[in-house]
């Protein structure tokens, strides 16, 4: 082989076996850190889905906000049909508020309760996060165009 | 008067149109008309642009509610910085401001010498052909001289988070960084068809591609030091579709500037430079896409309009199909035989390019892959921030390697050991260092600690190599611009590994009095005052840092109260320090008698910054040397 080739085949081979080596780590870590999103019913309807990190959104149930501690808070989070009570050890957004859009993250526990571990920040008082309108679509409670 | 000046403004707009269309033709090699030379034509677009620029700035000044963009877009009370930034904090202005940047591309190109006719002839119409297609979009989908019936009293107001001094010149240095590509892709397409794809071709490219490369890294960087301080979360960096977007088109970028230098250099590598340049101006009009179109969710998000979205769609598309059409017609015919050594400086730049495209998919398929199933499935979900770090980190370590190599090595054959032998004090020395602080900070993370070791390897190696004495101990003018980079490339590396590992966050809920610990410091709660500005209102809260009982800084974190929309931000105290920041945000009180606060601890946030100057700095540098010093000994 002139060195010219060999070189050639060399960068080629290289290539090959780092795009491959790339491509495996690539996909088994979009698996593992994939976060779905639910609605309260949807979630009702999968208990399989217990002990997975997870958002849920929908509305904060008027008068369900409670704190139990200066920063432990427990409320339910409603899209209308179904709800889940939530416990969430943090400081709330400036715009939680009940009645109002939320998505927290957090995980889904065997006893039906969501432990949050973040509440995503909105800064709108009027925005709604489209996941959250459409689960209101869903359960037909949406009021919106 | 309103109407005057809509009847102006849609007239200089397609005058613009009229101009771009015969600049365009240009692209034809007849003689049979007569057309005006494309310095005239490039100065009508250029004027009738920027006249157009001015009277919205103009408008959004004198806060003209007629306009249906004023309207929605500012109020009278605003102040002045912010009804002039107004301008471009929306959809329609940011693209008329993406609009005049192109021209101005345009135009500068036009005046440039030394260049043969045809060739800037075919650069220009390329460039003009997109000028059109811009400027038709503006006009007859988002026309920001839209007129309204009503005689609205005062107007909706703009996005208080917007309302900041950083924002104002964020979209616009982005923007030339977005569009300076526009010119590097018409210079590959204008180079594929005249055939001539060479070492003069690079040399032509070079100070457009590192300027609009030096722009794009100091828009993403403001853009993530604005997030820093303004969104309140204590990051710098969330891995959002938005950011990702921007990050996208510099990563491509990034291996383009090198592959021209070693275009420039040794005549090799054509097809791929032009591969590179096409890949990164579609990706810059993806990022403009992703973000204006509507289907991400944040603040960069103007319009949810489909049609504005499909617009852009349509527009990668055509350019994608037609720039790969006539690469793969011609691209046998810009290649030349030549062979780079296997050890070589050109490998470890190709290496890096293979993995420079691999963070690039990376990037990619996260950013896309919820989108998709999105659109797909009807299932939403996102990618977590976790799958971005471990992905990527493995690669940056071989990344810094070939850093660090491969600007030792030769263009021909070297032989590596004698290299490494070479090196060897520089090697020890970044050894020792590395050692002593995983031991100090009791660091046992082999990732990190391999990071933390090559990014000192690259930094020494950038430093020592741009003090360089020749035989008669006179400093020889080096390689400053990438040296400065590099070593700016490596010490961000290191900030990036060293704030992930060593922030830290407290929350408390205080009370006036309250005395609240956060490591050695202690910050007494001194008291909390309402204020009211001039747009807003706020609640500003007051605490006393101290140290060993003496006061170093006073933090007052706030919360606004904007009305015009109504919103509410909070605003961080921040204290720079140079190995570490120390961060105060609060929250609306949960009750009346104590406050949500939050602490952190940000080491080593200005050193972060100081690298990505660096890096900023080096790339006006390369991009101002007109011919390159890549090989100079």
């Amino acid at each position: 082989m002139t060195s010219l080739v060999k070189s050639r085949l060399i960068k080629f081979l290289l290539s090959l076996i780092i795009v491959l080596i790339a491509v495996l780590i690539i996909i088994f870590n979009l698996r593992d850190n994939i976060i779905y999103f639910y609605g309260p019913t949807e979630l009702l309807k999968n208990p399989d889905k217990q002990g997975q990190i997870m958002r849920l959104g929908g509305l904060v149930s008027v008068d369900s906000v409670q704190n139990e501690t200066d920063s432990i808070f427990y409320f339910s989070i409603t899209d209308g049909d179904n709800e889940i009570e939530v416990k969430y050890e943090g400081i709330l957004p400036n715009l939680f508020a009940e009645d109002k859009g939320v998505v927290v993250e957090g995980v889904y526990m065997n006893d039906g309760r969501f432990i949050a571990n973040k509440v995503l920040a909105k800064h709108d008082e009027n925005y709604m996060p489209p996941e959250v309108i459409e689960t209101l679509k869903k359960s037909g409670k949406w009021q919106g165009e | 008067m309103s109407l005057y000046i809509f009847y102006i403004s849609n007239f200089l707009l397609l005058l613009c149109l009229t101009a771009s269309l015969m600049q365009s033709s240009k692209i034809l090699n007849n003689k049979i008309f007569t057309r005006p030379s494309i310095i005239v034509l490039a100065s009508v677009q250029l004027i009738s642009i920027l006249l157009s620029f001015l009277i919205l700035i103009y408008l959004f000044l004198i806060s003209d509610f007629n306009f249906d963009l004023v309207y929605f877009n500012s109020h009278s009370e605003k102040p002045l910085i912010y009804k002039f930034s107004g301008v471009w904090g929306n959809h329609e202005g940011s693209m008329l401001l993406w609009i005049l940047i192109l021209v101005l591309f345009n135009f500068l190109f036009a005046l440039s010498k030394r260049i043969t006719e045809r060739f800037k002839d075919i650069t220009v119409a390329v460039q003009s052909i997109m000028i059109f297609g811009f400027v038709a979009f503006l006009f007859f989908l988002s026309n920001p001289f839209a007129l309204n019936q009503n005689n609205f009293f005062d107007g909706i107001g703009l996005n208080p988070i917007l309302q900041d001094p950083l924002l104002a010149i964020h979209p616009p240095v982005l923007y030339v960084g977005y569009v300076g590509f526009s010119l590097v892709f018409s210079l590959a397409i204008a180079g594929l068809i005249t055939k001539e794809v060479n070492q003069q071709w690079a040399s032509i490219v070079k100070p457009w591609v590192f300027s609009a490369w030096a722009f794009l890294t100091a828009g993403i960087a403001l853009g993530s030091f604005w997030a820093y301080y303004e969104l309140g979360w204590g990051g710098y960096w969330f891995w959002d579709p938005v950011e990702n977007a921007s990050l996208m088109p510099w990563i491509a970028a990034t291996a383009l500037i090198h592959c021209v230098l070693i275009l420039q250099k040794r005549n090799v590598m054509q097809s791929w430079t032009i591969i590179l340049a096409i890949l990164t101006f579609s990706l810059s009009l993806v990022g403009t896409f992703l973000v204006r179109s509507g289907i991400l969710n944040s603040v960069h998000t103007f319009a949810s309009d489909p049609g504005r979205g499909l617009f852009i769609l349509v527009f990668i598309f055509f350019i994608l199909v037609f720039s790969f059409s006539l690469f793969a017609y011609n691209s046998e015919k810009i290649n030349k035989i030549s062979s780079m050594g296997l050890i070589s400086r050109g490998t470890g730049i190709q290496v890096n390019n293979w993995l420079l495209i691999t963070i690039l998919t990376i990037v990619f398929l996260g950013t896309m892959y919820p989108l998709a199933t999105d659109l797909l499935l009807n299932k939403s979900l996102t990618v977590g921030p976790k799958y971005y770090s471990t992905t990527i980190a493995p690669i940056i370590i071989l990344f810094l390697f070939f850093m660090f190599i491969s600007p030792r090595l030769g263009w021909t054959d070297t032989k590596l050991y004698k290299i490494i032998i070479q090196l060897r004090y520089l090697i020890i020395t970044s050894l020792t260092i590395t050692l002593i602080i995983s031991l100090y900070f009791e660091l046992f993370n082999l990732t990190e600690i391999l990071i933390i070791f090559f990014s000192l390897l690259l930094i020494i190696s950038s430093m020592t190599a741009s003090i360089n004495f020749n035989k008669k101990n006179i400093l020889v003018r080096t390689n400053l611009g990438q040296n400065l980079a590099h070593a700016g490339f490596g010490i961000l590396m290191m900030a990036v590994v060293s704030n992930a590992v060593y922030s830290e966050e407290r929350i408390y809920n205080a009370k006036v009095g309250d005395n609240l610990q956060l490591q050695k410091y202690i910050f007494s709660f001194d008291k909390i005052e309402q204020v009211e500005e001039s747009n807003y209102n706020s609640l500003k809260a007051y605490f006393l840092m101290k140290k060993d009982g003496k006061l170093i800084d006073t933090f007052t974190p706030e919360i606004r109260f904007y009305s015009n929309p109504p919103t509410i931000t909070s605003e961080a105290s921040i204290l720079h320090k140079f190995f570490s920041d120390i961060y105060l945000v609060m929250n609306v009180p949960q009750d009346q008698q104590s406050i949500s606060v939050r602490m952190h601890i940000k080491p080593f946030m200005t050193i972060l910054w100081l690298g990505t100057l660096m890096i900023i700095f080096g790339g006006i540098i390369s991009a101002s040397i007109r011919i390159g010093r890549f090989d100079e000994k």
